[in-house]
């Protein structure tokens, strides 16, 4: 086991561009080792000494690596992106991209996640037990496909475009969602627990699940009447039928 | 001396047939143009010398221009994340030296599509874009649909030259050969003037271009009695009206960009054209507002890959919207500092970001004063682009065109203004 | 540095007929010369492999077709990403580069020369705006006219002089070196979302049909005595059994008798033009019977339009095919339409080596060079990036010159290729000699740069030249492949006008290149006819005034411009 505490030295403004702060370069690597790293505030490179205290315990590698940050990194971005193994636990907020590209192992993040957690996720695991942003678990600019693999959880709400561009995976929103969950989603499933509006538009594969309340619904989805599904109700919907879709989307 | 084939430094309908009457170096007669584009030529009280204060609540005082200059390259130096913004108002000549600065200082370049089409561009990058150059449009088109736009107001001259009054090849009864039609929340001066107005719901464009969609497509049985205000009558009967076109073209603006889901509007008006095509012809244009904001998209987009929103801190550009545009950044308090040209921040800007603004150092670069100048610490004033300056314009639909120079004034271009700041920039930092 | 001498070259110069020589090459002021004296500079290629700088007469690298490329792929800009260097802007993009790294990656495979097959004459300033930002090479650009209203009302009315005076004014106002020929007449009948089906299928509304517009822009070509030949994309292009079309537009210039040494019509990307069968199902290439065409004829060149598997940008000015393979692959689609004047889309996609249409069309490539005996007649090109990106040049160079090689890249791709196609029997393997024809002596030929010093390293040449880190006489280029591709890949020297330019793969210096364009004249009673006609459809027609039009002068800061006219 290797053990790495990041303690924030002061409260950042300019974002900090961290993704240097994964269990894959970590690993193995003393507190000075790490120290050293640069990261950006802005155009300046910063060593993550000067930006953290750093205590780290044993040595191991990526998959037994266990980084804790402890305090407000809601303006570090970009923590964990495509690591491959080992865990991440951020004890406070995170901004954006936090677990972007990610492959393997996990993050937990106890506060709010900004936009883009889990952009282009591809395998792993993204806890949130606070609420995130935009784009949960979406994809890049342009390209067809955004999270290919892994799960995301968001314990409170999300913003618009969960799963955007969606192709495989899983999506849990506890709370709320805002507009357009899953659009033009080609696999994958995304739950959401409470409410959304305009859920699966452009959909043309994969699964939306939503037990709160829809008030606007795409009018390009064909009732397919109640279907149960985990011992629960729901009208079934199947589309969207503009894209020739087969999607399914569940409504409470 | 009149001289003709002037082209417009206003808007996105960059009309080139104007003819200004030009003696003793004064302008004194613009003919042909709109209201809006004869005042941008006629000019106005401009800035007469360059000015600086430590505080936004101070008096400015006049400077020097090597003063301004060189204080504004060290504000530039100094920061961490410095925005460039505006853009849109010059001419793509200086525009080149704008990324270049950009780049040496490390800063975000972003111009004023971020408050107004930029929405259009995340839409053609989900979709693409169905167009073509406001000529083939005026000549074949005879199915004109105005979203969310309102050329009365907004683009004065275009229904005359290309969209409504044109006579073209295949259009040659001109208005008597088209079909108008208006899709807005309100009757605006264009709808009163349309064969048909359809109101939509604020905010509920998406769901009604949708349900467009699923009528042109045959699958109209989906669809419920009534999207977004319209009943389905009125979608299945419009839908037909589009596929019965010879060729139809939609304009469209910020009543689509700027609303609920914004560049998803624009995104599923594209898939709704590009549906169309499978029909008929069919085509979609953004109504770029200032006249070079679709300039400074192309010479950053081959300049950089990306078209505004870049951020050049890490040396290499990256673009993210939502996350690199100016406000994006203003309003999380990241910027420190902001250097203003050829766009109007404080005027289109809302209010918390300007507010952010107002705690950083603003350098502005531009000959009027305007709300950006009342949070500036640092003004610059050079020639009108257009004007006084030749170079080079893109109109909405990209065709390009070289704007004159009518008169001859004694303040600096802009370009050697950002040659200045950057030569200054570079002996700060210590590089050749 | 003004004189320059590299001593030791193994120089492969085919219009000088200089096959794998040892010797050494004087430069001085950016020229090759005869000899120099002793304070010259000293670059020992200890024999290594020299040719003249690459050369790329067909290539989408500026303007409005490229920009709308950068501007809807972010995707594609966040590849190939390079931060800023002391000499550097930074890279971006993969099939559509910014336009340093257009101009940087070409210098880095040691090209010095490269030709936008494509200008829109309403669009031409945008080109030239991006060309004056790339760096290092010389360009030039080719000028569309193949479904413009001058030029068909002009033929309609059977009136050469005026199609060949408008080609004259045409060139001089967008500033291009030669005539572009894309799917004659069908970005017309684009216009409303309509193509031609065959060459003697009258455009709607124009009543000329493609085979008219082919022959009429060709003979024009000539009796302006223009440096290139008309340079052509056939219809139906990408359209299984399109072979048929193609073998008859071969024919359409055969008794033409061009004024230059030159062939009487260049086209372009033939692979996409060489498809047998009659639907996806059974297409099959009809390379064979291209190449059989070639071999029997002496009045066309071609080029390969070589596919690469991975992302490419399609881009043409060929409207339908664009939307075509954009509602097939349900991709992207960004159409842009050019009043009076052509039709343009460009439609993002991949090619998959499992996909046996795929791999039909990259064996097609293959077999047109391959089967094809004259090296001078078949031009390497991927159409970049309609096939695949140009980086990819020295993989496709790697392919001509080795059988192992293919069979490595055959034993990825779908089996169904093999039956529809004949690359397996194929046994022949391009030289050095060949492949230095094939990448830049034939294009300098073809395009009628010869006499402006470029694709070759005889005295007077321009000092454009490559040195590549192996060895010839060392190297064995059927088995070392992998050899090969690195060291085409980073030169390791590029030597533009006598300066250097690339060093290891990695560049040393940024100056400006030249723009090559076509001043040329037609008798004064056409060109009156002519003027009356365009002023007509300016004044009627066109959405912007004709004193606005042409591109000028500020717009090409580097010119270099060939005079010529009537006899």
């Amino acid at each position: 086991m290797q053990k790495i505490t990041l303690v924030p030295k002061e409260q950042f403004k300019i974002s900090i561009e961290a993704e240097t702060i994964t269990p894959d370069n970590f690993a193995g690597k003393s507190a000075q080792d790490i120290g050293a790293m640069i990261a950006y505030e802005g155009n300046t490179p910063r060593p993550l000494s000067e930006l953290f205290d750093i205590t780290v315990d044993g040595s191991a590698d990526a998959a037994d690596v266990k980084i804790e940050i402890n305090g407000n990194v809601a303006r570090v971005k970009r923590i964990g992106e495509g690591m491959s193994a080992g865990e991440i636990v951020v004890n406070g907020d995170v901004d954006m991209r936090c677990g972007a590209l990610m492959r393997g192992g996990s993050i937990t993040v106890t506060g709010y996640a900004d936009s883009w957690v889990g952009r282009e996720m591809r395998g792993g695991e993204i806890t949130v037990k606070g609420n995130a942003g935009f784009y949960v678990g979406a994809g890049y600019r342009g390209e067809p496909c955004g999270m290919t693999g892994g799960k995301i959880t968001v314990f409170g709400n999300a913003r618009d475009y969960v799963g955007e561009h969606l192709c495989g995976g899983e999506i849990i929103i506890k709370g709320n969602a805002g507009i357009l969950p899953g659009v033009s989603n080609k696999g994958g499933k995304i739950i959401i627990e409470g409410d959304t509006d305009m859920p699966g538009s452009e959909m043309t594969k994969g699964t939306i699940i939503v037990k709160g309340t829809v008030t606007e619904m795409m009018p390009v989805y064909q009732n397919e009447g109640i279907e149960t599904v985990d011992g629960v109700e729901y009208t079934k919907y199947v589309g969207d039928v503009t894209v020739d879709g087969v999607g399914e989307l569940f409504v409470k | 001396m009149l001289i003709k084939d002037v082209i417009c430094p206003f808007c996105g309908c960059l009309c080139d047939d104007l003819a200004v009457e030009v003696e003793n170096n004064k302008v004194i007669d613009v003919k042909h143009a709109c209201k809006i584009g004869a005042a941008k030529i006629r000019g106005h009280n401009r800035i007469e010398a360059p000015m600086m204060r430590e505080s936004k609540t101070d008096e400015f005082r006049e400077v020097s221009y090597d003063e301004a200059i060189n204080e504004a390259a060290r504000i530039l130096v100094d920061s961490k994340r410095p925005l460039m913004y505006g853009w849109a108002s010059c001419l793509c000549e200086m525009m080149k030296k704008g990324v270049l600065l950009a780049e040496e200082v490390g800063g975000i370049l972003d111009n004023t599509a971020s408050v107004c089409h930029g929405p259009s561009a995340l839409g053609v990058q989900e979709k693409g874009i169905p167009t073509g150059t406001l000529g083939q449009f005026a000549n074949r088109a005879d199915v004109v649909i105005f979203w969310g736009c309102n050329p009365v107001q907004a683009h004065p001259r275009h229904m005359s030259r290309y969209s409504v009054f044109a006579k073209g090849f295949f259009t040659n009864k001109g208005r008597k050969d088209r079909k108008i039609v208006v899709v807005d929340v309100r009757k605006t001066d264009t709808a009163e003037m349309a064969d048909e107005y359809v109101q939509v719901n604020p905010g509920e464009d998406y769901k009604l271009l949708a349900a467009f969609r699923a009528a042109v497509a045959d699958k109209a049985d989906v669809i419920p009695d009534t999207v977004a205000g319209v009943s389905k009558e009125k979608i299945v009967e419009l839908a037909a009206a589009m596929k019965g076109a010879k060729y139809g073209i939609v304009y469209f603006g910020m009543g689509v960009t700027q609303t609920r889901c914004k560049y998803k509007n624009i995104d599923i008006a594209v898939s709704l054209t590009t549906d169309l095509n499978a029909y008929t012809k069919f085509s979609i244009i953004p109504m770029r507002g200032h006249y070079n904001v679709t300039g400074a998209g192309q010479v950053f987009a081959w300049e950089t890959g990306y078209v505004n929103g870049i951020d050049m801190s890490r040396g290499v550009p990256y673009y993210n919207p939502g996350e690199t545009c100016s406000n994006d950044m203003l309003m999380r308090e990241e910027l420190d500092s902001a250097f203003v040209i050829g766009g109007d921040a404080g005027a289109h800007f809302p209010a918390q970001s300007i507010a952010r603004m107002a705690k950083i150092p603003v350098i502005q670069v531009d000959p009027f004063h305007n709300p950006t100048t009342e949070m500036a610490n640092i003004v610059i004033p050079v020639k009108v682009s257009g004007v006084e300056l030749a170079g080079t314009a893109y109109r909405m639909d990209s065709v390009c065109l070289r704007m004159r120079k009518l008169v001859d004034v004694d303040f600096p271009s802009d370009e050697e203004v950002l040659d200045k700041i950057l030569a200054k920039v570079k002996e700060i930092k210590g590089v050749s | 540095m003004s004189e320059l001498l590299i001593k030791n070259a193994v120089v492969y110069d085919p219009i000088n007929k200089v096959n794998g020589e040892k010797m050494d090459i004087a430069v001085k002021d950016g020229k090759i010369v005869d000899s120099i004296g002793n304070g010259a500079d000293v670059i020992d290629a200890a024999g290594r492999l020299v040719y003249p700088g690459g050369v790329d007469a067909h290539t989408h690298i500026a303007g409005s077709k490229v920009n709308i490329g950068r501007i809807m792929r972010p995707d594609d800009s966040r590849l190939n990403n390079k931060p800023r260097t002391k000499i550097t802007r930074p890279y971006t993009g993969y099939t559509v580069p910014n336009v340093y790294a257009m101009g940087y990656g070409y210098a880095e495979m040691g090209y010095t020369t490269a030709f936008e097959a494509a200008i829109p004459i309403l669009k031409a300033r945008h080109t030239h705006e991006e060309f004056e930002e790339i760096p290092i090479i010389d360009k030039g650009g080719l000028t569309l006219f193949s479904s413009n209203w001058m030029v068909m009302d002009a033929i309609r009315e059977d009136d050469l002089d005026r199609v060949a005076a408008y080609v004259a004014w045409g060139l001089e106002a967008s500033r291009g070196w030669g005539v572009k020929i894309v799917n004659p007449g069908g970005g017309e009948a684009w216009g409303f979302g309509k193509n031609v089906a065959g060459l003697d299928d009258p455009v709607p509304n124009f009543e000329v049909t493609p085979r008219q517009i082919i022959r009429y822009l060709a003979e024009a070509n000539e009796k302006l005595n223009l440096p290139h030949s008309i340079h052509l994309h056939c219809n139906n292009l990408g359209k299984p059994g399109n072979y048929t079309t193609t073998l008859e537009t071969f024919d359409i210039c055969k008794d033409i008798k061009p004024k230059r040494d030159r062939q009487a019509v260049h086209l372009t990307h033939i692979q996409f033009n060489s498809w047998g069968g009659n639907h996806w199902g059974d297409m099959e290439s009809k390379g064979d019977e291209i190449a059989k065409y070639m071999n029997k004829n002496d009045h066309l060149t071609i080029d390969m339009g070589q596919l690469v598997f991975g992302s490419a940008t399609t881009m043409t000015a060929d409207g339908p095919v664009q939307y075509a393979n954009a509602k097939l692959l349900k991709a992207r689609w960004a159409n842009g339409d050019v009043e009076l004047e052509d039709a343009s889309g460009v439609t993002p996609l991949s090619y998959h080596p499992e996909s046996y249409i795929h791999g039909i069309m990259w064996a097609i490539g293959l077999e047109l060079a391959l089967l094809t005996e004259d090296p001078w007649k078949v031009l390497m090109t991927t159409d970049h990036p309609n096939g695949g990106p140009y980086v990819n040049y020295p993989d496709v160079v790697t392919l001509l010159m080795s059988k192992k090689k293919r069979e490595e890249a055959m034993a990825k791709i779908a089996d169904l290729t093999f039956e529809r196609t004949s690359i397996a029997t194929i046994d022949r393997e391009l030289d050095w000699y060949d492949i230095a024809i094939k990448t830049r002596s034939a294009h300098s030929k073809i395009l009628g740069m010869v006499e402006y010093g470029k694709g070759h390293l005889g005295v007077g040449a321009d000092a454009d030249i490559a040195i590549y880190d192996l060895k010839p006489d060392e190297t064995d280029s059927t088995i070392e492949y992998e050899k090969v591709k690195a060291a085409l890949r980073r030169a390791a020297y590029t030597i533009k006008d006598g300066a250097i330019v690339v060093k290891d793969g990695e560049i040393t210096a940024t100056p400006m290149g030249r723009t090559y364009w076509v001043k040329s004249t037609a008798p004064s009673d056409a060109h009156d006819r002519m003027m009356a006609d365009l002023k007509m459809k300016f004044k009627n027609y066109y959405s912007v005034n004709f004193a606005n039009y042409m591109v000028q002068d500020e717009y090409v800061h580097n010119p270099v411009i060939e005079e010529c006219g009537y006899a």
